[in-house]
C-alpha cells in the first residue's frame, strides 16, 4: 500500500466514534485507534483487560478468544474503566483478520460506548413499574366503581333510598379518586419550570393551616405553628410550597387519625433557616410512625397504606416539586411515635428580569 | 342452613361490593380488613370459604393464609384468591380460584357454588 493510503486508512479509523484495537491471541494490543488511547491510554506491550481495568484477569466468556477459536463474529456487553476511572457499558464486537492463507493472524475488537442506552434502559424500567402501579390502582378504582353502581341499582330494585345514597356514595368516591390520580399524574408527566417568585413562606403556611384548621378539629387533632421570624424572603414557587404543605399536613393527620394509642394528636409546621440561605419546612405529626417495613416504600409511585382511602401520589408529587426546586425531602419516624417530614428549599435568585 | 363466607379485603368498597352480592346470592358474610382481624374472625365465626386479597399492605394477607393452613381446624378452608396484582395468587399454595380485579361476579359465583354449594 502506498503511503497516502495508509494514512488516510489510519486517519478514518481514527475518526471513527468507536474503539478500535487489534489484538493477538495472547490479547496483546498490537494496534489501537486514536478513541481508544484517548481514554484507555498507550496500549503497547499491554492486554487488552490490563487497560479495560478488569481486575488484571482476562474477562470471562472473551469475544475475542472466540473468534480466535471459531473464526466467526462474536459480541459481548460489558462494564470497563477507563483511564480516569470512569464505569462505562460497552457493546464489544470481535472479527476476524486473515493472511492471504485465510489463517487467522490477528482479532479486530470494536467497542461501543452504550452508557446512555444503559440509563435509557433503566428509566424505561422505572417507567414500566409506574404504569404497573398506575394500572393496578385504576382496577382497584373500577372494582370500587362497579361495587358502587351494583348497590345503586340494587337500590332502585329494592326501592331503598338508603341502598341508593351508600351506592352513590361510592361512585362519587371512587370518581374522585380517578379526577385525583389523573391530575396528579400528568403534573408529574411534565418537565415544568417551577413559577419562581419573592415568598414569605411563613404566610403560605399560615394559608394551608387556615385550610386544614377546622378538619384537624373534627378528628380532635391540633395544628400548631412554629414559625421562625427569620424565614422572611425566599424565592420558591407559592402554589409548588401550598402543594408540598398540604400534602404533608394530610399525610400527618391521615396517620393521626388511624392511631389509637394516643390521648392527644398534634401535628407541628415549622420553618427555619437552613444551611447557605436555604429554607426549611417541617411537619411532624405524632401519629402511627412508618415501620421498618413500609420505610423504603413511601416514595414509590401510588404506594399507599391506606386502601381505598390513598392514592400513593401525594409524596410522588411532593417529591417532583422539590426537585424542580432542587431541594429535597427526607423523613425520619419512630414506629409508634410519630413522624417528621422535612423538605429543604435551596437559596435561589430570581431568573433575570422575572418577578420585578 | 346457608353457608358462611369471610371476605377478606383492605378496601371498604371492595368488601362492600363483595359481601351486598354475596348476600344477594343467598350467603351469609362477614369480613375484615386486614390479616390480624381475619384471623380472629376466621376463629369466631367458622366460614365455609374464604375470599382473600392478597396486596394488602405489610403483607398481612399471605400471613393470614400461612396461619390458616398451619390451623388443623381451618387448614381445608377453601380459598379464593381476588387480587390486582397477576401471579400474585403464587403465595398461595391451592386456591380453588383465582380472580383478579375487577371481578367478574358471575365467574366467582358460580367458582362459589362449586365448592360450597348454594
Ligand atoms: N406522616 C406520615 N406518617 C405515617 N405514614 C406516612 C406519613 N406520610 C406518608 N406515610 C406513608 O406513605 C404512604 C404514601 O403517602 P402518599 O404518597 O402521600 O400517598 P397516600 O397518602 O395517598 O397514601 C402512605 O400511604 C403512608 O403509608
Ligand atoms: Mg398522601
Amino acid at each position: 500500500m502506498n503511503d497516502f493510503a495508509n494514512e488516510h486508512y489510519r486517519r478514518l479509523l481514527d475518526a471513527l466514534p468507536c474503539y478500535v484495537t487489534l489484538q493477538d491471541r495472547e490479547l496483546n494490543i498490537l494496534w489501537c485507534n486514536e478513541s481508544y488511547q484517548r481514554d484507555f491510554g498507550l496500549p503497547y506491550g499491554k492486554t487488552c483487560f490490563e487497560l479495560y481495568g478488569t481486575d488484571k484477569a482476562k474477562c470471562s466468556d472473551c469475544p475475542v478468544e472466540k473468534t480466535f477459536l471459531d473464526g466467526l463474529i462474536h459480541s459481548r456487553e460489558m462494564t470497563v474503566k477507563t483511564k480516569d476511572d470512569h464505569r462505562t457499558n460497552m457493546m464489544v464486537y470481535s472479527s476476524p483478520v486473515r493472511d492471504d492463507n485465510g489463517k487467522i493472524i490477528s482479532v479486530l475488537e470494536t467497542a461501543v460506548n452504550v452508557t446512555s442506552v444503559k440509563d435509557m434502559q433503566k428509566q424505561l424500567i422505572l417507567l414500566g413499574q409506574t404504569v404497573a402501579g398506575m394500572a393496578h390502582s385504576i382496577k382497584n378504582i373500577m372494582m370500587g366503581l362497579e361495587g358502587g353502581i351494583y348497590v345503586v341499582n340494587k337500590g332502585i330494585e329494592d326501592k331503598s333510598q338508603d341502598e341508593i345514597k351508600e351506592g352513590w356514595e361510592m361512585v362519587l368516591l371512587n370518581f374522585d379518586k380517578i379526577s385525583h390520580i389523573v391530575k396528579d399524574i400528568l403534573y408529574c408527566s411534565k418537565d415544568r419550570e417551577p413559577n419562581l417568585q419573592e415568598i414569605r413562606p411563613n404566610d403560605v403556611v399560615r394559608e394551608v393551616y387556615k385550610l386544614f384548621k377546622s378538619m384537624a378539629g373534627s378528628y380532635a387533632i391540633e395544628i400548631r405553628l412554629d414559625l421562625d421570624g427569620n424565614v422572611r424572603d425566599a424565592v420558591i414557587d407559592p402554589a409548588g410550597l401550598h402543594t408540598v404543605l398540604s400534602n404533608l399536613v394530610t399525610n400527618a393527620m391521615d396517620a393521626c387519625k388511624i392511631d389509637l394509642w394516643k390521648d392527644e394528636h398534634l401535628v407541628e409546621v415549622r420553618t427555619r433557616k437552613g444551611k447557605n440561605g436555604s429554607t426549611i419546612i417541617e411537619v411532624a405529626d405524632n401519629g402511627i410512625g412508618i415501620g421498618k417495613d413500609l420505610k423504603a416504600h413511601v416514595f414509590e409511585d401510588f404506594f399507599s397504606s391506606k386502601g381505598d382511602k390513598g392514592t400513593g401520589l401525594g409524596l410522588m408529587v411532593t417529591q417532583k416539586i422539590l426537585r424542580e426546586h432542587g431541594g429535597k425531602i427526607t423523613f425520619r419516624s419512630r414506629p409508634g411515635r410519630g413522624t417528621t417530614f422535612v423538605a429543604t428549599f435551596p437559596r435561589k435568585e430570581l431568573p433575570n428580569g422575572a418577578g420585578q | 342452613m346457608s353457608k358462611k363466607i369471610l371476605v377478606v379485603d383492605d378496601e371498604d368498597h371492595v368488601v362492600k361490593y363483595l359481601t351486598i352480592f354475596l348476600q344477594d346470592c343467598g350467603y351469609e358474610t362477614c369480613s375484615a380488613s386486614n390479616g390480624e382481624e381475619a384471623t380472629e374472625v376466621l376463629h369466631r365465626e367458622k366460614p365455609d370459604l374464604v375470599t382473600l386479597d392478597l396486596q394488602m399492605p405489610n403483607e398481612t394477607g399471605t400471613r393470614f393464609y400461612r396461619n390458616m393452613t398451619k390451623d388443623k381446624e381451618f387448614k381445608d378452608v377453601p380459598v379464593i384468591v381476588i387480587s390486582g396484582i397477576p401471579g400474585r395468587h403464587l403465595a398461595v399454595s391451592k386456591p380453588v380460584a383465582v380472580f383478579e380485579k375487577p371481578v367478574d361476579r358471575n365467574a366467582l359465583l358460580d367458582a362459589i357454588k362449586k365448592t360450597i354449594g348454594e
